[in-house]
């Protein structure tokens, strides 16, 4: 029961109170006051394995039997933070191998997707080891099952981010999207690896935006995404970037008088955007040039 | 079709929520620490349904007790607030300092409108030691962990944080720019709003960093172009029913996330309300109760969410919309 597998044979499982080697502590039951509110019919075991816990939260012992126990108080309640938090301290205070601990979240996690604990838990580990190398396989694993699981995505950002993994990224990304065209959270990581330096950066971007523009494409998507490369190297000062303010001005005009002619206000209102931008941008150099 | 009723069962509803705040709920042991979540989830439904004058004196009292006996002040380990449940609670740690006896801030979030729902004056509340302990759980990026230590951060908790400032009418747990950059800097390059940066917009998410926007009166800091795109992603969010993110089913409890995200921003009056309660009604159980999808299991959060989703509709029989007036009028 304790270690979370069904498939494993196990034996049968004993209740706390009746091992052996819980017979010196005394269990402590939960107070719940004469009239509880929103009462959980817990089971025996939870009762037993909580009660327990509570015996040896009172002391903070650290043991491998309130390791042992924590165990299965997860493995009753995964969302129980405490439980993780104690094992946490636990785990550090004897020393324990942190890459068996890794191993024991895996499992947790791929049978407990979406619960925020397991997988905060297993944040801390990798932060501790200062070890990601399994984390991209983890989240795989979870997404081949669910390709939209939000935990998933998080934790995969976060170390990609933390450890800089971006390697390989944009083709495991091109994979999703291969299998589900509609997956938005698969196109919301491909902006997360595109958007680093900005859209304008981006060689492959420019490179395809701009010869699309080229064979005699205009739709105003194309002309939009043009347009916002202009602000965003505006916005940056610029440098001797092709997407300026003038190529800006062009484009909106296109906009406003053929292409996307029921927007014109609004494009009307971009030309006005950039153009203030750039007129900041140019107080604030002659700001600092005087300082 | 057979399992499900579409005109809505009010006492049925009422029925549920009733079991779920007096009995005892059988395999619920995964919601032990957020057992004041599932009260309010309770006693807002009811509250939604009218039904709040109808419970007796005397259980309004015992629960505004056990609400009591979650909070916990410590103004030395700085986690003052509410609890989630009696989980930790034993006869001799009423006293404060015992190992891990922490408030968590969705649960003092739960545990204050709860309070507020039955009418208890909040005088018990120890006000200054939540705003301090609060402000504790700010991150230099400006996101709010839950608790102490042990446990994520993200725009839900932020969202609690600024509901805990705004029913305190007390600012000063947290550094408001901070917060209102940490969620700027959450938008998503499709206009709506992630848990954090870089991560994919989410109508859960989004309806707390609006709200959290709109009770700190920051709504104005989103530029024109974001509110446009906001808008616009929030109500390609409907299909005969919200969905939470593109290209994902609809589910009852985006009719309150995506719909009172809607509402704050002035946007609700372009769904057709029809639809949605359509969708919504058909998610009934007939045993009471809704749940996420049709035919499928009820639970509580559903439920509130479902009727919550029926009062900004300002369908007859449930309180009407439930967002109060105060979060409108900040964003105007």
């Amino acid at each position: 029961m304790s270690d979370y597998s069904s498939d494993e044979n196990e034996g049968e499982f004993v209740l706390y109170r009746n091992r052996p080697e819980w017979r010196d502590v005394t269990p402590v039951k939960q107070d719940d006051g004469e009239e509880p509110v929103v009462a959980i019919d817990y089971t025996e075991a939870y009762e037993d394995c909580y009660d327990y816990f509570r015996a040896v939260l009172k002391t903070k012992e650290v043991s491998e039997r309130a390791l042992e126990l924590t165990q299965t108080a997860s493995y009753l309640n995964p969302a129980n933070y405490t439980v993780w938090q104690y094992r946490r301290e636990i785990l550090k205070g004897l020393n324990k191998d942190l890459n068996e601990e890794l191993d024991f979240i895996q499992k947790v996690i791929l049978k407990q997707s979406k619960n925020y604990q397991v997988w905060h838990h297993r944040r801390v580990l990798v932060e501790w080891l200062q070890d990601a190398s399994k984390e991209k396989y983890l989240t795989e694993a979870v997404l081949a099952k669910d390709a939209k699981n939000y935990h998933a995505w998080q934790h995969r950002q976060w170390v990609i981010k933390t450890f800089n993994l971006y390697d390989g990224e944009l083709e495991y990304i091109d994979t999703l999207l291969s299998d589900d065209v509609r997956n938005n959270s698969a196109w919301n990581q491909r902006l997360l690896l595109h958007d680093k330096g900005g859209l304008s950066k981006n060689k492959h971007v420019t490179k395809f935006c701009e010869e699309l523009y080229k064979s005699g494409n205009h739709s105003p998507f194309l002309l939009a995404v043009l347009v916002d490369m202009c602000y965003e190297q505006v916005n940056e000062g610029g440098g001797d970037s092709v997407y300026t303010l003038e190529r800006a001005k062009e484009l909106c005009s296109d906009l406003m008088t053929k292409y996307d002619t029921v927007r014109a206000k609004y494009w009307q209102y971009m030309i006005d955007t950039i153009e203030k931008k750039a007129r900041e941008g140019t107080e604030d150099e002659a700001g600092s040039s005087t300082n | 079709m057979d399992k499900h009723i579409l005109k809505f069962a009010p006492e049925l509803h009422k029925n549920y929520l009733l079991f779920i705040l007096n009995g005892k709920l059988p395999n619920m042991s995964s919601m032990e620490t957020n057992r004041s979540v599932l009260m309010y989830f309770a006693l807002a439904g009811l509250d939604i349904l009218n039904e709040i004058d109808n419970i007796s004196d005397e259980r309004k009292k015992s629960i505004i007790e056990w609400i009591y006996s979650l909070q916990v002040v410590n103004e030395k380990e700085l986690v003052s607030g509410f609890q989630g449940s009696t989980a930790l609670n034993t006869k001799e740690n009423e006293g404060q300092d015992s190992p891990y006896k922490w408030a968590h801030i969705a649960n003092t979030y739960s545990c204050l409108t709860s309070l507020i729902i039955l009418g208890d004056d909040l005088s018990r509340v120890n006000r200054q030691a939540i705003i301090k302990s609060m402000k504790t759980l700010q991150l230099p990026n400006g996101s709010f962990k839950g608790a102490k230590d042990g446990v994520e951060d993200d725009m839900r908790f932020v969202f609690c944080a600024a509901c805990i400032s705004h029913i305190l009418d007390d600012w000063s747990g947290m550094d408001v720019d901070l917060m209102v950059d940490f969620i700027l800097k959450s938008i998503s390059y499709d206009g709506g709003i992630g848990q954090g940066p870089d991560l994919e917009s989410h109508c859960g998410s989004t309806f707390c960093a609006v709200a959290s926007l709109a009770l700190s009166k920051n709504l104005h800091k989103l530029t024109k172009a974001q509110l446009h795109a906001l808008r616009r992603w929030l109500l390609s969010r409907f299909d005969a029913g919200f969905n939470g993110r593109p290209n994902k089913p609809i589910d009852t409890c985006y009719s309150f996330w995506t719909g009172g995200a809607l509402k704050i921003l002035g946007a609700y009056q372009f769904i057709e309300d029809d639809k949605n309660n359509q969708f919504v009604l058909m998610t009934q159980d007939r045993y009471g109760g809704f749940s996420k999808w049709i035919n499928s299991i009820p639970d509580p959060m559903h439920t509130y969410f479902g009727l919550a989703g029926l009062s900004l509709m300002n369908f007859e029989g449930v309180e009407q919309d439930v967002l109060r007036a105060e979060c409108y009028a900040a964003s105007t």
